[in-house]
């Protein structure tokens, strides 16, 4: 299954795969993105995934509004007994992940497959 | 560094409407990739800017498109400087609390002012803490490169 939704400067596209819901965040997350960023990922935690793959290979800015929605799909996803794993981040993005400390709140792998792969283990 | 009220050479002022913001940003962020900034350091202005527009339009004028947000700059080859100004009351930022303190992770707010200071090579308030001045010096950044002339 997989799906899409967009706004102009973010684009969003879900799959299923490895037992695990997979986002692929494409483009930026900034002040005007961001807001629908949060309520795709908290619609799809609504949904009640076991893990949620954030796929941020295609994410070239993120700011710390953005940063909120994924906290707050986070925190509504542990509610529900789920997980959220982010992968493949670009240096700029997992450098910002470090300086934050989020890196202490999610995993984070350095792909899709990797992130997969916890999952068999 | 602390807050210098001189005036910049340049300045705009726009509703506080988020896609106004993120159209004045765009426009400082060519000039900056113009000046031949690297990817790292345009990233960084990028991200500090943002952080100190949404603030303006969300702290400061509380969300209140009748309101005005003042973004005024300095940028050359050396360092650039903003400086973002809203019509709100103004806070004191030292009693923004520390949001990488493990307590606070999950919070999903309150992380702008670390950014910028983490970004930024000098970030001060005025008085009334209604203005923020954000000051990247380009020699700070790495992998630096001039455009080829």
């Amino acid at each position: 299954m997989s799906s899409r939704t967009s706004t102009g400067v973010l684009k969003i596209e879900v799959e299923q795969r490895g037992g695990a819901t997979i986002a692929r965040l494409i483009g930026s997350a900034n002040m005007v993105s961001a807001n629908h960023l949060q309520e795709q990922l908290l619609s799809l935690v609504e949904g009640r995934p076991q893990r949620l793959v954030l796929d941020l290979s295609g994410l070239d800015f993120i700011s710390s509004v953005g940063l909120g929605g994924i906290i707050a799909a986070h925190v509504r996803c542990r509610h529900h007994g789920g997980s959220i794993v982010l992968a493949a981040p670009t240096p700029e993005i997992l450098a910002l992940l470090q300086v934050t400390n989020l890196t202490r709140l999610f995993p984070v792998r350095d792909s899709v497959d990797a992130a997969l792969a916890d999952l068999t283990h | 560094m602390p807050f210098d009220p001189r005036p910049l050479p340049h300045h705009v002022v726009i509703s506080s409407d988020l896609r106004a913001a993120r159209e004045i940003e765009e426009r400082l962020l060519k000039i900056v990739s113009g000046l031949g900034y690297s990817q790292e350091c345009a990233f960084a202005i990028r991200l500090a800017l943002e952080e100190a527009l949404v603030n303006a339009h969300k702290h400061g004028n509380r969300c209140d498109p009748g309101r005005k947000i003042t973004i005024s700059y300095d940028l050359d080859e050396r360092r650039a400087i903003f400086r973002v100004r809203d019509e709100g009351p103004g806070f004191e930022p030292v009693r923004v609390p520390d949001p990488t303190l493990p307590d606070r992770l999950s919070l999903p707010t309150g992380r702008g002012i670390m950014l910028m200071r983490s970004y930024l090579d000098d970030l001060a308030y005025n008085d009334k803490g209604n203005e923020v001045q954000l000051i990247k010096e380009r020699r700070s950044c790495p992998r630096e490169h001039r455009p080829a002339s």
